[in-house]
């Protein structure tokens, strides 16, 4: 019997590794198996059922109480997620006395108008919260008339009775319901399953982002999308002709127009929403519905398969759900907008889109940032003509090889095998075959929810590291066969070589190492007396960014010089573009530094000062602390970063508090020196095509912080000096109680990614 | 595994409990419903959690007039079947004094028994 062979296979499997009874994969497997020898009965002989209540029962009262008889891979830990049935709270089957099982009403009967534009309304309230991530099952399915035409009892083609309507002549009241409100359910089911489809064939996760269960039910797989509209075309012809209030009618119209937009919209993945947010006249007409709560019911959970407790029906109000279809409808359009062909030109550019995409306020919905997904990599390229390698070479191409033969697109075109370009180019090939996919995951990742951005992100560096490897190993390659310029080491010693893949891995690298520390700040993972770690290393981190580019710029300036001879203008206007571009991210990482040195500077002083203070831990030690905090960091391989002893020796607290606060201020007085610069950019120069309100925005925005650092200081200076404890060395000054400092909660900063401590005298 | 005991007939229970184990259970329960799942779980107070389980109702009167319907209107004759209604949940526990009757599923099979 196959099913016994399958018992069988079951029975046989094991996992290598540990198999003692409690090594979790061994255990895992013998459970696995246990339960699968179980589920596959074996046919071909007899079957039944046998009552066993007395034996069991009496069974049961010989056990002592609290000792139990269980399966010895059943743990208790599982049990606490157990249901317990006839508990109202957990049994969603659970019927109080004098409740029915179903709700009282009869989906078939006739409604005034009035009713079905409030259901019709109601539904579409549900569904912008269903967008917003709670599940069906306490949003549409609590439909009455939806459930019964998902119900399992129902068939093809899915009407509201399972009696025969057609022969009987309906009220108008009954057609409103049957044509126009069924049509209306029909294709807002068809529309989840639409959505549904995108969001799932895109990363997003689930239960964090979205609730994609269906709870046992199938969303009409019988009717097609196109069968929807069809039905709703149905419903307007009928509409037009029916005996029903002109208001009326213009309402109930608008809310199937709604639903044709917003259908037609899902199968062609246009982006055309902005016809859709253009429906707000719905809200004028919303004071026409009368409502009629009892259409709708959490009685549906009862029926429905869940492993989960019952779960209330949501409620925002109807304006508030507008307002999230009118962001919905502009997110989708804004998607569109940061990927057309001009911001996909520039990988730096595209990049930026996507970050400002993620930044939008309130963050995009899941589908919202599906769709994005969809736009950039459901095909097999970016944008017309730019395939991912493309985008990935014209990346190397912008930091490292402007106007260099090696990165030239012509360059791997040559087939000639014993011309070094041809050499060069496989060779390229071959590295970013293997870079490929951590490189789109910068894209990709940055369409998640901010945390998991960050949490990404922190992976990636170990992956960025290991493929520095690579990339040395690449680059020496490349040299022994097309030698490039050899410049002498900065301090002197010896000779350097570009490794143009090394440094463009490094690049990537150390600008994924700020942003996971700067998510970290905006995720608020930091206790306060942290802060001033975190800055420093984020300093650190900035500070090696400015040492690469500057490496980087040196060899760009000497690949100019030889251009200066040559005939050809194209390799030398690459390279003056990136010329101008590469200064902007050398003063965006330079202004990095400056503003991290001047908090790291501040909140040491406070703690220094004992006014931001670690809590009391008896047990804690410092390097176990600082392991756990680093440890995403802590197995980098080229050039590691700096370590405990590294950072408390680079304290300042032997200098006094008014010097400190000096420093502070200058520090601050460089950061706007670069924001200066930053701002006279145009998009060209910084790549930020596309992004320019946000690129303004931000600039406001680190001005601001700039200046509230330099009050805060101020103000510990003035209470300083008010002590008399300005010329004192901090490390022997307290200023406990004289001080309160406050640590601004995400949102309510200049700007999320940077911690500026409020400062006030605390009065006696 | 369970603690054996010196009493005799305390073995006895805890062997028989201990057999039943993994397998499937039919539990009937106050307010109608029965729900069918694997034994993982007991104690004394005959509290039992199922894993797997499933959960199924007795047919509504508007359930069985409208396999009747279909019936007639299939043009089928002999007996209208009714299925009850099922749903799955999953892991469950029920409480012992819900219970009124607990069913154990035996099968023979031509090959060895599992």
């Amino acid at each position: 019997m196959p099913e016994d062979d399958l018992a069988e296979e079951a029975a046989r499997l094991t996992i290598n590794g540990d198999n003692s009874d409690r090594g979790d994969l061994g255990f895992v497997a013998k459970r696995l198996a246990q339960e699968a020898r179980q589920t596959l009965s074996s046919s071909g002989g007899s079957r039944g059922i046998r009552d066993v209540t007395e034996e069991f029962t009496v069974a049961a009262k010989q056990l002592q109480p609290g000792q139990l008889v269980k399966d010895e891979y059943f743990t208790l830990f599982e049990a606490v997620g157990a249901l317990e049935i006839m508990d109202p709270k957990m049994d969603s089957g659970y019927v109080p006395l004098g409740d029915t099982l179903e709700p009282d009403f009869d989906v078939c009967k006739g409604l005034p108008a009035e009713q079905v534009l409030w259901i019709m309304d109601e539904l579409l309230r549900l569904t912008a919260v269903w967008h917003d991530g709670y599940p069906l099952s306490q949003t549409i399915f609590t439909s009455l008339h939806v459930d019964r035409l998902l119900s399992p009892d129902n068939r093809p083609p899915y009407q509201l009775s399972y009696g025969d309507m057609t022969l009987r002549i309906m009220t108008v009241e009954e057609q409103l319901v049957h044509i126009v409100l069924r049509a209306y359910c029909v294709a807002l089911v068809k529309s989840c399953a639409l959505v549904l489809h995108t969001i799932q064939s895109q990363n997003f996760y689930e239960e964090e982002d979205f609730v994609t269960h269906l709870f046992g039910r199938e969303l009409l797989p019988s009717t097609g999308a196109n069968d929807a509209i069809k039905l709703l075309d149905e419903a307007v012809k009928f509409l037009d002709g029916a005996e029903v209030r002109q208001v009326m009618r213009a309402a109930l119209l608008e809310r199937l127009h709604f639903a044709q937009t917003y259908i037609s919209l899902l199968i062609t993945n246009s982006a055309d929403w902005n016809t859709l947010a253009a429906m707000g006249r719905l809200a004028e007409t919303h004071k026409l519905a009368q409502p009629i709560p009892e259409a709708f019911s959490d009685k549906v959970q009862r029926q429905l398969a869940t492993s989960t407790p019952p779960r209330p029906m949501i409620a925002i109000s109807w304006d508030e759900a507008l307002q999230r279809w009118t962001e919905f409808c502009a997110d989708v359009v804004e998607a569109d907008r940061l990927t057309c062909f001009d911001v996909c030109q520039s990988p730096h550019a595209l990049h930026r889109a996507i970050w400002a995409f993620a930044y939008r306020e309130p963050q995009p919905n899941t589908f919202a940032r599906a769709y994005l997904q969809t736009i950039l990599f459901a095909s097999e390229q970016i944008t017309e003509g730019m395939a991912f390698f493309d985008l990935m070479l014209t990346d190397m191409r912008d930091l490292a090889l402007a106007g260099d033969v090696l990165a030239d697109p012509q360059s791997f075109l040559i087939e000639m095998p014993s011309d070094s370009r041809h050499r060069c180019s496989r060779i390229i090939e071959m590295f970013m075959d293997k870079a490929f996919d951590e490189y789109m995951n910068l894209y990709r990742m940055v369409c998640q929810n901010r945390c998991r951005i960050r949490r990404t992100f922190t992976q990636s560096v170990a992956i960025f590291d290991s493929l520095e490897t690579e990339a040395m190993k690449t680059d020496a390659e490349l040299e022994s066969i097309t030698p490039g310029i050899v410049l002498p080491h900065e301090d002197g010693s010896g000779k350097v070589a570009l490794n143009p893949l090394t440094s463009w891995v490094k690049y990537h690298r150390l600008q994924t190492m700020a942003w996971t520390t700067q998510l970290g700040f905006e995720t608020d993972i930091y206790l306060p007396h942290e802060l001033s770690m975190m800055y420093w290393y984020l300093m650190v981190f900035a500070q090696r960014r400015c040492k690469l580019v500057e490496h980087i710029e040196r060899f760009l300036a000497a690949r100019r010089k030889r251009f200066a001879s040559s005939r050809d203008a194209r390799p030398d206007d690459e390279a003056a573009a990136s010329q101008e571009w590469l200064a902007v991210l050398h003063k965006q990482a330079d202004f990095e530094a400056s503003l991290s040195s001047a908090l790291w500077q501040l909140t040491e002083l406070l703690m220094t000062l004992g006014i931001l203070q670690p809590p009391k831990r008896d047990y804690a030690q410092e390097q176990l602390l600082y392991d756990v905090r680093m440890k995403s960091y802590l197995g980098i391989a080229h050039d590691p970063i700096p370590t405990l002893e590294e950072y408390m020796s680079a304290a300042q607290s032997d200098q006094s508090v008014g010097e400190t606060c000096n420093n502070v201020n200058s520090t601050i007085a460089d950061a706007k020196g670069c924001l200066a610069f930053l701002k006279k950019t145009n998009p060209e120069q910084g790549k930020y095509v596309g992004t320019e309100e946000q690129w303004k925005r931000e600039i406001k925005q680190l001005e601001t912080t700039c200046v509230a650092v330099a009050v805060q200081t101020s103000q510990l200076r003035r209470v300083a000096d008010k002590h008399g404890k300005l010329v004192s060395v901090a490390r022997d000054a307290s200023m406990k109680g004289m001080l309160e400092v406050s640590i601004p909660l995400p949102g309510s900063r200049y700007h999320g990614w940077w911690v500026v401590p409020q400062i006030r005298e605390r009065k006696k | 595994m369970a603690d054996g005991e010196a009493n005799p007939d305390s073995v006895q229970a805890v062997q028989y409990l201990d057999d039943l184990l993994n397998k499937t259970l039919h539990l009937h329960i106050t307010d109608g419903r029965m729900f069918v799942g694997q034994l993982k779980c007991t104690d004394n107070e005959r509290n039992i959690i199922l894993a797997m389980t499933h959960e199924y109702r007795q047919p509504s009167q508007a359930d069985v007039k409208l396999a009747a319907e279909r019936h007639e209107k299939g043009g089928l004759s002999g007996n209208v079947k009714v299925g009850m209604r099922k749903r799955f949940l999953g892991l469950v526990v029920v409480p012992g004094q819900y219970i009124e009757k607990v069913e154990s599923c035996w099968t023979t099979s031509i090959t060895s028994q599992i």
